[in-house]
């Protein structure tokens, strides 16, 4: 299905949105999400047509006891990570550490459903005067080996502005761009269309119109650049 | 209770704030959020599922996982509410896909001695709680669409109108209004278009008061 046809990207974000999207379909739709602009801009407009609708309803206080087990599943996760915030600088100043913990947790991430090649890591670094010395890995891609999904996971805060969006290319030798789709702000997973990185060795991320170069093709020179061998 | 559009973009002004700072690992903004919108998404996943005490656990997990993704919340492309009620919503519906295999949840709900096959859940449980049309007409009525809405039928009202409250599926509408899948599709289809350019010329008055 193409999902970049408007009236079908609309008729799904509707369905989705009022809940008469079900089962496997909906599952489907959520995992194209992330890859596909046209879509989430529908969603988007969508949940924001209906969701005040709900303003109608008569709020229903929750038990004292819903907030308690809230912050205690909080404290829990807040331990195990140990990321609080005093130790947080040291641990972006930990880069090149981090940069192999999130690789495998990718890794791993990739790994659990797979039967088939094991995933491939792709490093993309900052370019030009981006870059913050020599080759600064910024962001983590781990491709499925299937070559059907790909989580970019930005391992320093990666250079955007609020009205621009970050967009994933994969490059053949010598060819042209092929878009993979707007990255997730804070990294997550991307579905890709079949045979899309076939020929591709490297990975490139544009600054673009929100929800993605309008034209197909980039229209500024690459932030973050990685090679890889599939 | 957020009435009408310029309130829910008020109210979700305030949230904006609480949302980022939530993001920033704040607990306490986090606590104030919860506090303003737990009892309106609470409302929103027993509408949906009516079981209180899963409806608690959906809230639980909606509030964690908005803790978690409080930091990707973009404030440019949706507003905190829409946002908020959104994860609850899909969450409530993600619930329901796994109740489907445990068939007993329904059965408590129905009053015992009662085995007429079309009573259905939210008829025995609604009691004092609105129906979904009269919610969707409360719904029109502060948004000034009641007019435009009345081009549609009562059928095609109430179809959307299970749908958006009680988290209905096509075919549990079709069965619900006794009619064929395919007209039930189609009135929903319907009911979401009008609903569209109704919502989409309120939006224009709406902001053209605001200017």
């Amino acid at each position: 299905m193409d999902y970049g046809r408007p009236d079908l990207a609309d008729r799904l974000a509707a369905d989705y949105a009022l809940g008469t999207l079900r089962g496997p379909a909906r599952h489907r739709f959520e995992v194209l999400l992330p890859a596909h602009p046209r879509l989430r801009q529908a969603t988007l407009i969508w949940q924001e047509r209906l969701m005040p609708l709900s303003a109608a309803l008569t709020p229903v206080p929750p038990s004292p006891a819903v907030w308690r087990r809230i912050e205690e599943r909080l404290d829990g996760t807040a331990r195990r990570a140990s990321t609080d915030r005093p130790q947080r600088l040291a641990f972006w100043r930990g880069l090149a550490g981090f940069a192999s913990i999130a690789a495998l947790t990718l890794a791993v991430l990739v790994a659990v459903p797979r039967e088939g090649p094991p995933p491939v890591i792709v490093v993309l670094a900052a370019t030009g005067e981006n870059a913050g010395g020599a080759a600064t890995p910024s962001i983590v891609a781990s491709i499925s080996g299937d070559g059907r999904a790909l989580v970019a996971r930005p391992i320093v805060p990666v250079a955007t502005r609020p009205d621009r969006s970050l967009e994933l290319w994969a490059i053949p030798p010598g060819g042209k761009p092929r878009s993979l789709g707007v990255m997730p702000g804070a990294g997550g997973t991307m579905a890709l269309p079949a045979k899309v990185l076939a020929g591709t060795d490297t990975l490139a991320v544009t600054l673009e119109a929100p929800g993605g170069s309008p034209s197909g093709a980039p229209t500024s020179p690459p932030l973050y650049v990685g090679k890889f061998t599939l | 209770m957020v009435k009408n559009v310029s309130e829910w973009t008020e109210r979700s002004r305030e949230l904006s704030g609480l949302l980022a700072r939530s993001g920033l690992g704040d607990r306490a903004a986090f606590a104030t959020l919860y506090q303003r919108t737990s009892a309106h998404l609470l409302a929103v996943v027993m509408r949906i599922n009516r079981d209180k005490a899963q409806a608690e656990d959906i809230l639980q997990e909606v509030f964690v996982n908005v803790w978690r993704a409080a930091k990707s919340f973009d404030a440019a492309q949706s507003q905190p509410l829409t946002w908020l009620t959104s994860i609850a919503r899909n969450r409530a519906i993600d619930s329901l896909r796994r109740l489907q295999t445990q068939p007993q949840f329904q059965t408590h709900a129905a009053p015992s001695g009662s085995d007429r096959e079309d009573e259905s859940v939210y008829d025995t449980v609604a009691d004092a709680a609105p129906g979904p049309l009269d919610l969707l007409t409360q719904a029109s009525a502060a948004r000034s669409l009641g007019l435009c809405m009345e081009e549609l039928s009562a059928l095609q009202r109430q179809s959307v109108a299970l749908a958006f409250f009680q988290g209905l599926s096509h075919a549990e509408i079709a069965a619900q209004l006794r009619q064929p899948l395919g007209t039930v599709k189609s009135w929903v289809r319907r009911a979401l278009l009008t609903l569209r350019s109704c919502l989409d010329g309120s939006l224009q008055r709406d902001g053209s008061r605001a200017d």
